[in-house]
């Protein structure tokens, strides 16, 4: 292990980001400040945030402590291996949302507010990302649904306030049970820190211990989108088209899903996980939910739901891969963060696109529509197919890692699970690409031109997807730190997993 | 560093760059045609010298991008590589031809350029592939990719037959990718390797499973028995020159996966030992059996001749699963061969069909008037199918019975001399019937000849001169015989 | 510096209407200017407590028992925060001037509520305790009062009644302890009452002492006066009163068992478990009621209610988390709840409208403000790492650590959790109306920004209550000798 150094950077990562929110809520009525100011967020950000990544690659771990907020608990930011790959990911997908965001909210009512908290969501990301310990992470944690909150809001309307508060309830609840195992850790181990691969490893008591899993693993499980918590993903998708790209690939969920890995590699560990099995349980789950949700994507008739239920199938790869606790699954659970990200970012971003330049939200709708919008459709092809799996794309990536994970846990049974849903996928994404690119449209309705803005993102991340997935070795790209954040949780040391 | 490494890389990238240029650029009509067959005729300048190359041994592996550290996308040439790379990219050269006159009228011909010059590639890949990750990356692409080209048509037989294509590709593929990763996580490695991979003992069942797996996956292309079931739709589905691609070469391609993975991934001892070999044959031996008697019962000449592509596909599998050098150089050669004369006969046929609209056994007669070159060329191939020396296709089948003979394994023998009986029996009616007297003479009306002289003719004739070289000249250095052999004993030899 | 800490603000009380009776802009600066003196003052000589311990004065040099003392521990730093919220909300008030008829009398009647709120924290004898008791409570109801509007009358009635019970039952047991020790000050009726042998009449003097405080303190079910004087108050008497006033009942009960902590430690047992019972359903009971109101100050007041819940609790479980909590949370809470109620005051001054229903839209109209009461309700609720988490948390912890039978300790973890949810349920029924909802009322459409002599205060007070937490540490680790006197009686 590298050097532990004090540096301003993890607090300023989410700081600038903050400031620029700020900034947008009190000079934003002038369209021109308020644009440059959303953008610099993430684009400031991006620069902290990757300025740490020659260090992290050699070792280091940079922290900064504020206030003691109770004896021995500060509020202090820490980067390592794990925590920067999720904020490298999200901080890089949060510049093409804010570019894409600003086109398709051109026109809008109640832009300075959904700047700025578009602007703010980031920071609480990259707070979630650097948490030292359990209580800092779930402080921004709890921040990221406040600030999601008026962002799932904007449109208002009687659907909309249904649903905003179906999200509040699910994932307040499960920041209670958070904060009801949190309060149990610190109870049991004396200490929230993140910075060792298990604080519990020294608690024998199995009831305690059974506790904390189960409200832990619950409370982060909902917005991890695992069934049966999952209620709330299908229903939120009332947002604008940017909002849901954040719930679902760069923000919400993946807290969720992060959070469960900081429980299952930190807060656990994996050796106490491995003694205590309850890991099986919540992996069976797992499982469980990508064939469901797959089966219920199958039947929906409009494009955003579809989504919605893929990233419940997918998000689920995540924790299935941290349950397995293997290293090859390890890997496959943190770079599915990022291979989930982009391509379902992509989707969204496409779907949004089509919305705007044709108006169609229905599956049946799209015929034809390869032909009118290729450059979208094509983004579209290429991210649902790295769902699928299809080699050279990130897809692929993540489920020969989670298979070979699979196999080294004993439990093969996975590996036919991930081909099921493999094939699932492809039953649910092909049709669309058949009816996008084979089917003639009965009457071609115009389409009017999609900005350049919305695009342009969507083409950046489509070809991050092939980029992640033929470039997993190449130096800057964050494989090498999944790497190494898996070598810390299995206690290995210069040892390719 | 050798050249030699950089040679396969080269030979793949010329056709995706022709595929790039040809969607990107879009160039007109005769530009476009040029761009494909130049990029063809790169990538079959590249394999002949690989195939040079590979006879003085095989050339050092070439790590490209990571794909799944630390498995590299890995390009190395072997002389079972360089014979299959050879077929590929030499039938594709009057596949070409043929396309570009198929094509005169077509509202897609970029696209069809662009997605068969990416197969091109992406069939090369599988050849040239250094390990099983990059097979498999190759095969997967490219079982996608071509489904656009059995499509092409966009008639709803046409979706019909792509979707049923589809749904049998898509669980072979998930099934190849389930097999490789229980091989990497057993033997800790995907490389090939003459006489297979270390792996520990003990993991027998595992790697029964991935034997099954791979075996089955692979076996979707292959057209092993209970898979084939896309065959017969999709070749009549597809444009004329893709069918002779798609049986020529592409569902060869499945076969060599198999004897890939069969020599390479677990080797002849291993599979011996875990006695899975028979489970190969038999299923092999009912494709043998069993489509060749569904050939002689078709009607629709492009569906009889897939038939019999499935038919002798089993001749190659079978062949390969007997586990002796002999047999398995002439399964690769009957490989070879099969390419050049299958994709011939579609071509044939599809110059049939395109001029003549002639689509059935029933409507040949007469086509001696109206296509006499035509009707020679089909004549010379299915004599060379059938297996009639001196041409292309007894060299194979022979080096298949003697194998076989040797090995002692008589219900082999008799099952590949039904199957050239049967061959016989489905493809004497076909030639019968085009020298036949047709209708209208009998009527009185005159047959005129409107045989033109195009890229489809010219690909059969072609075709047709091969099937007769290769046969009569087998021996020659660089042909195909001489290869097989070299691979074959290369493969059964590192056991 | 000790005596200045309480008689600043009396003395200045004494002198405003007689120096700026007739000029209520120069009367505010002298109020504010005496707060704020009294703050320092309370800092200074709190600063110097880690050092010195325990400061003793003796008011006139009379030496105790006999004379007079004042005694600043740590229990009495919270004169901090009284001034601190006071010399806040007396700048919130600048602009009462047009709405109070008096408005010199107000500033006085809120510089009387100090010096009675300091004074009684530091007195260190029962009769000073009962006569700066009776100075705040009386400056409060007249406080209550003070608008002369319909209801204002009524609910400084309502607060009277019960207010004065409790004066009596503390006057009442003032005197049973007098009668048996013989002396009224604090240490040394402590150390006599051990020797005492009298158990009923020492129970009936604690029973007394306990009951009169948490009237003060309006635990459930004695809170019942609590939301109509809350809710009619003017808006910075209520955050007063909310934030402050309460908290005496708290502090008397800290006394109280620092009283009877030799003397009767089996009924001090018995009284924990009661305050541990009474806290819990406080606690939730508090934030139900709560999350039914439709007025928005009455709502608040009901947290207070919600919020007294979770002091008494962690009083109750006893153990040196839970107290500390308390103690912490008596600092925080009180921060916390200034600001909502002057963030409320704002909104419901400015527009004439008490309904949360009728406040819809108006985030829009008042940002600050609307923000500033949003952001104080996520405070209060204590999500980390705002002021409301610490005693929570530490609350929660000492539920966790005292041993009980599982089911009781899931049911009081529970309860602590729930309360906060339940308060994170009514924050965002405010935050909905304000910011996510379409106006319904045309006085919202017309209402604008508070001026800034509102602003300035309750934005303060509102970011003290989200940053503070982060000296939470500091804060436990400041009351951690009281807790663990308090603990290891």
């Amino acid at each position: 292990m590298g050097a532990e150094l004090f540096d301003l950077r993890p607090a300023l990562a989410p700081l600038v980001s903050a400031i620029c929110a700020g900034l947008v809520m009190l000079v934003g009525y002038r369209p021109g400040w308020r644009a440059g100011l959303a953008l610099a967020a993430p684009v400031l950000k991006f620069g902290v945030v990757w300025s740490m990544l020659p260090g992290a690659l050699a070792g280091t771990t940079y922290r900064i402590s504020f206030g003691e907020v109770l004896p021995g608990l500060a509020f202090a930011f820490r980067v390592d291996a794990l925590g920067l790959f999720f904020a490298l990911v999200s901080s890089t997908l949060w510049i093409a949302a804010t570019v894409y965001a600003l086109a398709y909210m051109r026109g809008r009512p109640g832009q300075q507010r959904f700047f700025g908290f578009f602007a703010l969501c980031v920071s609480t990301t990259v707070g979630i990302a650097f948490a030292e310990n359990l209580m800092t992470l779930f402080v921004f944690y709890e921040l990221l649904t406040v600030c999601t909150y008026p962002l799932l809001m904007h449109d208002g309307g009687l659907r909309v306030r249904r649903a905003g508060r179906r999200y509040l309830v699910y994932t307040l609840s499960g920041g209670a049970l958070i904060l009801a195992g949190m309060l149990l850790v610190w109870h049991l181990a004396g200490t929230l820190s993140l910075a060792g691969n298990g604080i519990l490893s020294g608690v024998d008591s199995r009831p305690a211990l059974l506790a904390v899993f189960v409200m832990l693993t619950a409370g982060f499980g909902v917005k991890a989108a695992i069934m049966p918590l999952h209620a709330w993903l299908p229903s939120a998708m009332v947002a604008p088209v940017p909002v849901s790209a954040l719930l679902h690939a760069v923000a919400v969920v993946k807290a969720g899903a992060f959070g469960l890995l900081r429980v299952i590699y930190n807060v656990f560990g994996v050796d106490l996980m491995r003694e205590l099995g309850y890991a099986q349980v919540l992996g069976a789950v797992a499982g469980a939910t990508i064939i469901l949700a797959s089966i219920v994507a199958l039947r929906q008739q409009r494009l955003k739901p579809l989504l919605a239920w893929s990233t419940i199938s997918q998000l689920s790869y995540i924790v299935l891969a941290a349950s397995l606790l293997t290293p090859a699954a390890a890997v496959a659970a943190i770079i599915h963060l990022a291979n989930q990200a982009f391509a379902k970012i992509t989707l969204f971003f496409a779907v949004g696109a089509i919305e705007r330049g044709t108006g169609k939200t229905r599956i049946d709708e799209l015929d034809g529509i390869g032909y009118r919008m290729p450059l979208v459709m094509g983004a579209f092809t290429v991210a649902s197919l790295s769902f699928i799996g299809v080699p050279l794309l990130a897809g692929f990536i993540t489920k020969w890692y989670l298979s070979l994970g699979a196999l080294e846990a004993g439990a093969g049974g996975y590996v036919a699970l991930l081909a099921v849903s493999a094939l699932l996928n492809a039953m649910y994404w092909l049709p669309i690409l058949y009816r996008a690119f084979f089917r003639r449209p009965e009457s071609p309705a115009p389409v009017r031109p999609v900005s350049l803005m919305m695009r342009l993102p969507t083409l950046v991340c489509a070809i991050y997807v092939v980029i992640l997935g033929i470039g997993a070795e190449a130096p800057a790209m964050p494989f090498v730190l999944a790497e190494s954040a898996v070598r810390f949780a299995f206690g290995m040391h210069g040892v390719a997993p | 560093m050798s050249i030699g490494q950089w040679v396969p890389l080269a030979a793949i990238l010329a056709p995706l760059i022709g595929a790039a240029w040809i969607r990107v650029a879009g160039p007109g009509r005769c530009a476009g045609a040029a761009v494909a067959i130049g990029a063809v005729v790169v990538a079959f300048a590249g394999c002949t010298l690989l195939a040079f190359i590979a006879g003085r041994g095989a050339s050092p592996a070439l790590a490209l991008i990571a794909l799944v550290p630390p498995i590299h996308l890995t390009l190395r040439v072997d002389a079972l590589g360089a014979l299959f790379g050879l077929t590929v990219a030499a039938l594709y050269v009057p596949a070409t031809f043929h396309a570009v006159s198929w094509l005169r009228d077509d509202a897609y011909w970029r696209l069809y350029h662009t997605v068969a010059l990416a197969c091109l590639a992406l069939m090369l890949l599988v050849a040239f592939a250094g390990n099983l990750v990059t097979l498999l990356v190759g095969y997967e692409l490219f079982s996608l990719v071509s489904f656009l080209l059995i499509v092409h048509r966009r008639t709803p037989d046409a979706f019909r037959a792509g979707i049923k294509y589809l749904a049998y590709v898509i669980p072979g593929a998930a099934l190849t990718l389930i097999g490789t990763v229980i091989v990497f996580f057993a033997a800790g490695s995907v490389g090939f390797a003459p006489g297979g991979l270390d792996v520990p003992a003990g993991s027998a069942g595992m790697l029964t499973v991935a034997w099954v797996c791979l075996v089955f996956g692979f076996g979707v292309k292959a057209a092993l028995f209970p898979l084939h079931g896309w065959i017969p739709d999709a070749h009549p589905a597809a444009p004329a020159p893709f069918s002779g691609i798609l049986s020529g070469v592409m569902v060869a391609t499945g076969a060599f996966a198999i004897v890939r993975v069969a020599y390479e991934i677990f080797g002849p001892v291993r599979l011996e030992a875990l006695g899975v070999m028979p489970w190969l044959a038999i299923p092999a031996a009912l494709g043998v059996v069993v489509a060749g008697v569904l050939a002689v019962g078709e009607d629709h000449l492009k569906r009889r001749l897939a038939w019999s592509t499935i038919s002798q596909m089993g001749y190659a599998t079978l062949a390969a699963s007997l586990l002796e050098p002999r047999a398995l150089a002439g399964a690769l050669v009957h490989l070879a061969n099969h390419a050049f004369i299958k994709g011939g006969l579609f071509f044939a046929v599809g110059a049939v069909a395109a001029v003549a609209g002639i689509h059935r056994v029933s409507e040949l007669p007469g086509l001696s008037r109206r296509m006499p070159v035509t009707a020679v060329v089909i004549t010379v191939l299915a004599a060379a199918l059938v297996g009639l020396p001196p041409l292309a296709g007894f060299i194979g089948k022979w080096w298949l019975v003697t194998g076989a003979a040797e090995a002692g394994a008589w219900p082999v023998l008799t099952v590949l001399l039904l199957g050239s009986v049967l061959a016989a029996l489905y493809l004497w009616p076909v030639v019968f019937a085009a020298w036949s007297a047709p209708p209208e003479l009998r009527s009185g009306s005159p047959v005129r000849r409107d045989e033109p002289w195009n890229g489809m003719l010219a690909a059969a004739l072609v075709t047709a001169v091969l099937a007769v070289v290769f046969g009569v000249a087998a021996a020659a250095t660089g042909y195909p015989l001489g290869l097989a052999v070299r691979a074959a004993a290369a493969l059964a030899g590192g056991s | 510096m000790v005596p200045l800490v309480f008689l600043l603000p009396l003395a200045a009380a004494a002198l405003l209407p007689a120096l700026f009776g007739a000029r209520p802009r120069l009367a505010w600066y002298a109020a504010l200017a005496v707060a704020l003196a009294t703050t320092v003052a309370a800092a200074v000589v709190a600063g110097a407590l880690p050092a010195a311990g325990e400061l003793r004065y003796a008011v006139g040099g009379w030496a105790a028992p006999l004379g007079i003392e004042l005694r600043f521990d740590r229990i009495a730093a919270v004169t901090v925060a009284f001034g601190a919220v006071t010399a806040l909300a007396i700048t919130f008030s600048r602009t009462l001037t047009d709405s109070v008829p008096r408005p010199v009398l107000f500033y006085t009647l809120v510089l009387v509520n100090l010096g009675g709120l300091n004074g009684f924290a530091l007195a260190a004898d029962l009769f000073n305790l009962f006569v700066f008791m009776e100075l705040l409570s009386v400056s409060a109801y007249a406080l209550v009062a003070a608008t002369r509007q319909p209801g204002a009358a009524l609910a400084a009635i309502k607060y009277l009644l019960p207010g004065a019970v409790s004066s009596l039952l503390v006057l009442f047991a003032i005197g049973v302890l007098f009668a048996l020790t013989g002396s009224l000050n604090m240490a040394d009726v402590g150390a006599r009452l051990a020797g005492v042998e009298a158990p009923a009449a020492v129970a009936l003097a604690l029973g007394a002492l306990t009951v009169g405080f948490l009237v003060k303190a309006a635990l459930f079910p004695l809170h019942f006066w609590l939301p109509d004087a809350h809710s009619a108050a003017p808006g910075p008497v209520s955050a007063l009163l909310s934030a402050l006033v309460v908290k005496v009942g708290v502090l008397g009960l800290l006394r109280t068992f620092e009283l009877f902590g030799a003397a009767a430690g089996p009924g001090l047992l018995r009284l924990e478990t009661l305050l541990t019972v009474l806290g819990a359903v406080a606690v939730v009971a508090g934030a139900v009621a709560a999350v039914v109101q439709h007025e928005l100050k009455r709502m608040l007041a009901y947290s207070t209610v919600s919020n007294i819940g979770y002091i008494v609790l962690g009083l109750g479980l006893a153990t040196t988390a839970s107290v500390a909590g308390s103690i912490a949370h008596v600092f925080y809470h009180g921060l916390t709840k200034a600001g909502l109620f002057l963030a409320a005051a704002a909104l419901v001054d400015r527009t004439g409208l008490h309904d949360i229903d009728d406040l819809r839209g108006l985030g829009h109209r008042m940002p600050w403000s609307a923000t500033a009461l949003s952001a104080g309700m996520i405070a209060v609720a204590g999500v980390p790492p705002t002021a409301g988490f610490v005693g929570k948390w530490q609350i929660a912890l000492g539920a966790l650590e005292g041993g009980r039978p599982l089911p009781v300790t899931v049911l009081l973890v529970t309860v602590v959790l729930g309360g906060a949810l339940l308060a994170l349920a009514y924050g965002i029924r405010v935050i909905n109306a304000l910011f996510f909802r379409a106006p319904t009322h045309h006085r919202v459409v017309a209402a604008r920004e508070a001026p800034l002599s509102m602003l300035v205060p309750l934005v303060v007070l509102i970011g003290l209550a989200l940053s503070a937490g982060l000296s939470g540490a500091a804060v436990i680790e400041f009351v951690r000798p009281v807790a663990e006197a308090f603990v290891g009686r």
